[in-house]
């Protein structure tokens, strides 16, 4: 039985992306001399939706599984176009993911005093396509989404961006709408393959009737569409890039969330829909992506720019989600949609040590420039420990039951490639624990930096908020991973009389 | 087949137009002669509003004549304003005179009717979008080219002859001449006007030469055929006579071939486009918007008109990649299928290294040719459900096409008249000296770049839809891979508003009418992006005039 239970009549699942929608326009109505209003409003509602989301989460029922709280509303009829959405076990981690991000994100941007009112408009729009995307159960709306989530970013980083801001931000803007289009060929692909001219993708995914010839032609432009925002090897060189770039709320956001949106099209769309074609197709993704898992540890490793490591350990570790959606095991799918959660929380957690409290007082990235912060800043010392142990898969912490569930479900199906992927584990130990003694430890090379104003409350609560979550997970994981399994065992069932 | 008393209403647009146009010509008389900068701007004014209101006027009961947004009930009560909205919507695309083209050459269903509104909306933002601006010589005259030249484009929306076809042409082509030439005093101007029309006055040519083919292909079949000499320049009866034939001639096809191309300068598909960048940057910019919108709409109109009546049986299938043999050559869905991707290529590609605004709008205007081209290739699908598609792509595209691209002129007019340059550098910290502005720009951009939830997201995602079905798979993933080449150009447009730095934060003024054509466009561009069904509703009329 769920905790509490919602009223059916209120359309929950719109007022969580309409929380987000809102503000923004009201923002646009307050003149921009406002500043502590326009954080306040922000933050709030980010605040709102974070309630939202987690109502939502509380009261789905995870024992009946299925696709809850759903809203349908003909749109474009003409089409086959609905306003279609629901939440499952798999999404509703995520919708509650970005929930947290987004309001830790909100406190990390108060520092922001230059434009903000254009800067916390495009924050907002961005988070709305962002619940968008992970509530709509329309293909076209779930595309309407996806591309409001991915177009602020260019100007999020080009004006409010550090490190060659411009070359990042188009770059990201580039490769991710390049991924887009390809998407959109395989999203034709499935409306005219099913015959059924409609963009309902329950509907489309019970009638999967186009020959495998068909699926094995467009399943790669789907996947891959996808996959590039999910920063799969070789189309991940935007991300590093575009993360170093990105100001310490959006590269939170960017790393968060928004390179799960990737992952999730993947299983949801290209998985879900084209079960013939992955099953042709997976092996070579599953093999592309053991480039991801150690070869983005081992370069990682040899970063300078602390956001270039945190870059490079996302592009590892999102390597190990779609690894697992390769496998398309139930334990490994189950891991993939475990670990999008943790990896969300945990980056969350370094770029905002990183990002915020680190850059924002030292003005440097660079590893061998920055020690001995251990004792200016014993708070984010902590912090990045929490963070770190998790992204090393230590137990009692959320990563431990995400990585372990990938490991066992990839043997399942390749163990030659689990074993080079377990490979990642003593690298990404490596390369956490020496930024760790860089940064915190070592002797402090610039006496600059051992005199540096004190945290603010809204970094505290924000990162308190982040471990918190890690810790509380990595205790219980059974809150996440029962209704995670509820949603893929069916789903798997489903691909295998699809024929994978 | 002779002029009936009821079809007067038929054509009530196009005689309000004709009014219109004569009462601003002979308005400026009464004005008294301007000699100070205050009683220029009075006599501009003068003129400006009474085009604006005109216009505005001819739109509304255009509006109610097409029946489209209020539809009298047949037992609505008897009175006078019932009998007003009755008599105007009797000679509206519903009724049953709608069904045959006024003495078999000016068409007034549905397709005309959204054609007009399109085109009297497009001139009538236009004109609001000049009331505030510096004065131009001679108001009078000014304005009244523009009314003229949306006369001619109504009548090529509805035109089914082949001569009428040519006298809309040349009355559309000519105002706009004078226009993109109208200020004399400067270089660029001068030189728009003459290439305009030198180039218009050989595409003029060639789409005479390829009328006299058909007409004499036409004629020849009636001999052969031994049926009657009358009416051989109708679009229907030379489809009539080309049935009868059996296997089309070379001489028709070569024919059909002018005729597109003809056709094809007007629309600035490549290798015809040659001219548009220089005019269009040359041109005062809210002809420029002019140019770019209303007289593409009306000849898309057209040519879908013409090529889908009269030549049925050259159809044509659009998934030949490149059609090498002359064997290959199916018909004009290939062609025009190969001319979209040519103008798809050539277009992106050339708007990559432009460093004016307005030019780089001129290579995105012809890229979106390509994308509108698109929604005819799709007249080659076999089952009709999905031709019809092609049609509705193809309006939708239209009328979000427009709205975009007249906001996007419309800010750069609005840049430039207080900066007096189209340099993109102009448009450098936009968003720090007028953030309104920047707003509404990007709206427009984003549009033109295809992002969702606006009108140019739809527009391009239906188009494809389309023409996927049609057959042009590889078209539509040409289509998408230059989208995102051109969200490159785009984006660097939006680079300049936000990122780079002015030289100087003086704010920029929005004056009031200006302001109001560009929100009245930007409300367009979200509104029919987000519920692109109330369009499509209306645009199903068409299918049933054009499905046959």
């Amino acid at each position: 039985m769920p905790l509490i239970s919602l009223s059916p009549d209120i359309p929950w699942l719109s007022l969580v992306w309409l929380s987000m929608l809102v503000p923004a326009l009201l923002i646009t109505a307050i003149p921009g001399t406002q500043h502590t209003l326009i954080r306040w409003i922000g933050t709030g509602f980010a605040f709102v939706s974070l309630v939202l989301s987690l109502l939502v989460f509380f009261a789905y029922d995870p024992v009946q599984g299925g696709f809850q709280f759903v809203e349908r509303a003909a749109w474009v009829p003409q089409l086959g176009i609905s306003y279609y959405l629901g939440v499952d076990g798999i999404n509703l981690p995520m919708l509650v993911l970005n929930g947290f991000i987004i309001f830790t994100g909100a406190l990390m941007s108060w520092n922001i005093s230059e434009r903000m009112k254009e800067y916390w408009v495009l924050l907002l729009i961005l988070t709305t396509g962002v619940y968008g995307v992970f509530v709509s159960l329309d293909l076209f709306l779930f595309f309407v989404f996806y591309e409001l989530a991915v177009l602020p970013m260019y100007l999020l980083i080009g004006v409010w961006g550090s490190t060659r801001r411009e070359y990042g931000a188009m770059k990201l803007t580039l490769f991710l709408m390049a991924g887009s289009a390809f998407a959109l060929i395989g999203i034709l692909a499935v409306y005219f393959g099913s015959g059924l001219r409609t963009f309902d993708m329950v509907r489309l995914a019970e009638n999967v009737n186009f020959s495998r010839a068909y699926q094995f032609a467009f399943f790669p432009p789907l996947f891959a569409g996808f996959a590039v925002l999910a920063g799969m090897f070789p189309f991940h060189t935007w991300s590093p890039t575009g993360h170093v770039a990105a100001p310490t709320a959006v590269s939170m956001l960017h790393a968060g969330v928004l390179m799960k949106l990737g992952a999730y099209g993947c299983l949801r769309v290209a998985i879900w829909l084209m079960p013939h074609g992955a099953n042709d197709w997976l092996p070579v993704v599953a093999v592309l992506t053991v480039f991801n898992v150690v070869y983005g540890a081992t370069i990682a490793m040899v970063q300078r720019d602390a956001k270039f490591m945190i870059g490079y350990s996302s592009v590892s570790h999102m390597g190990l989600v779609v690894m697992a959606l390769a496998a398309a095991t139930e334990i490994s799918i189950t891991g993939a949609v475990l670990q999008m959660f943790a990896h969300g929380i945990m980056t969350g957690l370094f770029f905002a040590v990183v990002g915020r409290m680190v850059y924002e007082r030292t003005h440097t990235r660079q590893l061998p420039e920055l020690g001995g912060l251990g004792r200016v800043m014993p708070f984010a010392a902590v912090m990045f420990i929490i963070a770190g142990l998790s992204g090393m898969g230590m137990p009692g912490l959320a990563g431990f039951w995400a990585e372990f569930t990938i490991f066992i479900g990839v043997w399942e199906r390749y163990p030659l490639i689990a074993v080079i992927a377990v490979i990642s584990i003593p690298v990404t130990a490596a390369y956490i624990l020496r930024a760790m003694y860089r940064v915190f430890y070592a002797e402090a090379v610039n006496p600059a930096l051992l005199n540096l104003p004190p945290l603010t409350w809204q970094e505290i609560s924000g990162a308190v908020i982040l471990a918190a979550i890690l810790i509380a997970v990595g205790i219980y994981p059974t809150i996440l991973t029962e209704m995670i399994n509820q949603s893929v065992v069916p789903l798997v069932q489903q691909l295998e009389l699809g024929g994978l | 087949m002779q002029f009936a008393l009821t079809d007067v209403p038929r054509i009530l647009p196009e005689i309000l137009l004709l009014v219109l146009a004569l009462l601003v010509l002979g308005s400026d008389v009464f004005e008294r002669w301007a000699n100070t900068d205050a009683a220029r701007t009075e006599q501009h004014r003068a003129s400006a509003s009474l085009a604006a209101l005109g216009l505005g006027m001819i739109l509304i009961i255009a509006l109610i004549q097409s029946g489209y947004v209020y539809r009298l009930p047949d037992d609505a009560p008897i009175n006078f304003l019932t009998n007003i909205v009755r008599n105007l919507q009797n000679g509206g695309p519903a009724s049953e005179l709608a069904t045959t083209p006024i003495l078999g050459a000016f068409a007034t269903d549905d397709l005309t009717m959204i054609g007009r509104l399109v085109v009297i909306a497009a001139a009538f933002l236009t004109v609001l979008l000049t009331y505030d601006a510096r004065p131009t010589a001679n108001p009078g005259e000014f304005y009244t080219l523009i009314i003229g030249s949306t006369l001619g484009m109504c009548l090529m929306a509805g035109s089914s002859e082949l001569i009428m076809t040519f006298l809309a042409i040349e009355l559309t082509s000519i105002p706009l001449y004078v226009l993109a030439g109208y200020f004399r005093n400067d270089r660029q101007s001068t030189e728009a006007g003459m290439k305009y029309f030198l180039f218009g006055a050989m595409s003029s040519g060639i789409l005479l030469y390829g009328m006299s083919l058909t007409y004499g292909y036409a004629a020849t079949a009636a001999v052969t055929q031994g049926s009657t000499g009358n009416n051989l320049t109708q679009f229907e009866r030379i489809r009539e006579l080309v049935a009868q034939a059996g296997e089309p001639t070379v001489l028709l096809t070569l024919g059909m071939l002018f005729l597109i191309a003809g056709i094809g300068y007007k629309v600035t598909v490549v290798p015809f486009h040659g001219w548009s960048p220089d005019v269009y940057q040359g041109a005062p910019t809210p002809i420029t918007a002019f140019i770019a919108t209303a007289s593409k709409v009306a000849s898309f109109i057209l040519l879908f008109r013409l090529l889908t009546t009269t030549f049925p049986v050259l159809t044509g299938a659009a998934d030949v990649i490149i059609p090498v043999e002359a064997s290959t050559f199916t018909g004009w869905t290939s062609l025009l299928a190969l001319l979209a991707f040519l103008t798809l290529i050539v277009g992106n590609l050339a708007a990559l290294p432009q460093t004016n605004a307005k030019r780089l709008l001129a290579y995105s205007s012809i890229a979106h040719a390509g994308f509108l081209l698109m929604g005819l290739v799709a007249w080659s699908a076999s089952l009709a459900m999905d031709r019809e598609a092609g049609i509705a792509s193809l309006l939708y595209y239209l009328v979000a096409y427009t709205v975009m691209n007249l906001g996007v002129f419309g800010v750069l007019y609005v840049v430039d008249q207080h900066t007096r340059s189209d340099e993109i550098s102009v448009l450098n910290g936009l968003a720090r000296r007028n953030l309104g502005l920047a707003v509404l720009f990007t709206i427009f951009v984003f549009s033109l770049a295809g992002i969702p939830p606006l009108s140019g997201f739809f527009a391009k995602f239906y188009v494809f839809m389309a023409a996927w079905q049609a057959g042009a798979e590889w078209l539509v993933i040409v289509g998408l891979i230059t989208t995102i080449i051109s969200l490159y150009y785009y984006l660097r447009l939006l680079r300049a508003v936000f990122i780079v730095p002015p030289d100087t934060d003086a704010p920029i003024p929005t004056p009031r009418w200006m302001a109001t054509s560009l929100v009245l466009s930007a409300l367009l561009v979200i509104v029919l992006g987000l519920f692109p069904n109330i369009i499509l509703t209306i645009i199903d009329n068409v299918q049933a005039v054009a499905g046959r």
